[in-house]
């Protein structure tokens, strides 16, 4: 007893120390986030109010606020427009497809196939090439004359097509994106997927498959839910991701054909640093910031009302 | 009993044949760039594709080398990538320590940032970023790039971290506490040992994005010198003309170290992905 308040005195000063060694510790990592993400962000909000141009920026000026031109130059021209629902397709398309083709693959790697161990590893592969150099491997088989691809639909369609080129089509053009955003995404999802289904209890499908459970019911009734959290962080991380796809773009398409896979990231770098406009570029990436963060929140809440 | 045998007979077929299809897709891309690193254009340009390259050429890595631009890229890119791993590593040693172990109210408003910069899409501040650059005379400097992309970086790994360090049980420090180890000593004396694992998986997993990278070098970076490999490529090789063998050997030698790299350090980085987005 006596020695209780003699303990908290002595607790005191160790805890202002640690607060202090705390602080310490967490200094580079807050200095270096504030820095470069949390007052560009800020900073390019703020910019997207102003005409702020090459100009501006050798001469050191400031911007100067200019009534939400940048935004009404962008919405009349019908840029914006089109950016927003090109994204928007190309984000849900590619995160249900993903989605699709990693669960499923993921249920079967699951049942441990022949060389499951093998297959799991060698999987990862395209996670790990450079996201350029998947473009640039993409654009070899697309390409046309000589691909892959135009080879095969060739030959699939005995001889009809000989000349398809995916990305010269304006509205071809976008899947072939798509198709190389699953190549590089399948192997992550299915990886995690994988983890959190090994975390469902087996008795349970034992027990409902006794019951008479067929494989579909015992895969909506309670493998899913049991894998809840894991699906929703794992598509948010894909929605996120491919909402801010660029270098797939740059390699593949660069944002044609006139500008039929022109998504928001594309459009902000060419206004921003193909057009020199920085504060149209900022506007673009304020919508597009604003979208990411209302599609994000949204399909958070729709699992969360799901879940309970 | 038969009809049974027969469902459970084409599952599996199913099964196989979902596998296969899959696979094919997944890997025969990466085939593709490797045998078309080794074929002549003239062999490449035919208008059926053969499946195995019939004259093996070493021409396209030959030019590469040779031609010295190539080197300049890919090693400005190790340079760059292994010093964002070793900053971030230190990084988020520190703060992820200090987020597993201290819980101090502000902890859960540090997080929320942090994710919240994470989901920050990379152009939407690449343009401010590149005038604050610019005005303090990092623009054009590896320096600059270094820490751009260590920013973007610094927020899950920090995470990742920390889900290590929660695994390690608290009573070593109380221990070390006990016997007049000072908070720093412990750290390093004695938690870091233990930490191995993670730091692999960090520091593996940061210098694999880093690699990754393309914005910020071809926004930060002007003069052809300091370009990295991704923007060396898009810049160089990929033109109205493209000599595709080139370009498949160079992807070939941008791809196949990380394939190694990834694989040697497969455990780690594998955990590391999995505690990092599962356990939230």
């Amino acid at each position: 007893m006596r020695n209780a308040p003699s303990l908290r005195r002595a607790g005191s000063p160790r805890r202002r120390k640690d607060l202090l060694f705390c602080l310490v510790l967490l200094l580079p990592a807050i200095l270096l986030c504030t820095a470069f993400i949390l007052i560009p962000i800020v900073d390019s909000v703020a910019m997207s109010f102003t005409g702020y141009k090459l100009a501006n920026l050798t001469k050191g000026t400031p911007g100067v606020w200019n009534d939400f031109g940048n935004y009404t130059r962008l919405w009349r021209a019908g840029k914006l427009q089109s950016a927003v629902w090109l994204t928007l397709g190309f984000v849900s398309i590619t995160v249900a497809l993903t989605f699709l083709l990693s669960m499923s693959l993921a249920l079967i790697l699951n049942t441990d196939p022949k060389g499951a161990r093998m297959l799991r590893s060698v999987m990862m592969i395209p996670w790990v090439i450079p996201t350029v150099i998947a473009g640039l491997l993409w654009s070899w088989i697309y390409a046309n004359p000589y691909g892959l691809l135009r080879y095969l639909v060739s030959v699939f369609t005995s001889g009809r097509v000989t000349d398809f080129g995916i990305l010269n089509g304006k509205s071809t053009a976008i899947w072939g994106v798509i198709i190389a955003a699953l190549w590089k995404q399948i192997p992550l999802m299915t990886l995690l997927l994988l983890a959190g289904m090994q975390n469902v209890p087996d008795d349970i499908l034992e027990a409902a498959q006794i019951d008479g459970a067929g494989y579909f019911t015992r895969l909506i009734h309670i493998l899913i839910p049991y894998m809840r959290s894991v699906i929703a962080v794992t598509v948010s991380m894909c929605i996120i991701e491919n909402f801010k796809q660029y270098p797939l773009f740059a390699t593949l398409t660069n944002g044609g054909p006139m500008g039929a896979t022109t998504t928001l990231a594309v459009l902000s770098y060419d206004e921003a640093f193909v057009n020199y406009n920085y504060g149209s570029g900022a506007a673009v990436t304020t919508v597009w910031l604003a979208i990411m963060a209302v599609v994000v929140l949204l399909f958070n809440l729709a699992f969360r009302r799901r879940q309970s | 009993m038969n009809r049974q045998k027969a469902a459970r007979l084409s599952g599996s077929i199913l099964k196989y044949a979902a596998i296969i299809l899959l696979f094919a897709f997944l890997l025969f891309p990466v085939y593709w760039m490797l045998a078309t690193s080794l074929k002549m254009n003239t062999e490449s340009s035919r208008m059926v594709p053969t499946l195995f390259p019939q004259a093996v050429s070493w021409e396209g890595y030959k030019t590469l080398f040779d031609d010295g631009k190539f080197l300049v890229y890919y090693w400005n890119n190790v340079v760059v990538s292994a010093l964002a791993a070793v900053i971030i590593c230190v990084i988020s040693v520190m703060a992820g320590y200090a987020l597993s172990r201290f819980h101090f109210r502000w902890n859960v408003l540090l997080l929320a940032t942090f994710s919240f910069s994470q989901m920050m899409p990379v152009i939407s501040r690449l343009i401010s970023l590149y005038t604050i650059l610019r005005r303090l005379g990092l623009t054009d400097t590896h320096l600059g790039l270094v820490l751009a992309v260590c920013a973007t970086q610094v927020p899950f790994c920090v995470s990742l971290m920390a889900s290590f360090f929660d695994g390690i049980p608290k009573d070593l420090e109380e221990a070390a506490w006990v016997d007049g180890c000072g908070r720093t000593r412990t750290l390093v004396r004695i938690i870091l040992p233990l930490i191995v694992p993670g730091l692999l998986a960090v520091s593996v997993y940061s210098f694999l994005m880093t690699w990754d990278d393309y914005l910020h070098a071809i926004t930060l970076v002007r003069s052809p010198s300091l370009w990295t490999l991704s923007q060396g490529l898009k810049l160089t090789y990929l033109g109205e003309v493209s000599d595709w063998q080139l370009i498949n050997a160079a992807s070939t030698l941008g791809a196949v170290p990380m394939i190694f790299v990834f694989f040697f350090f497969q455990k780690y980085m594998v955990r590391g992905l999995v505690a990092g987005a599962v356990k939230g």
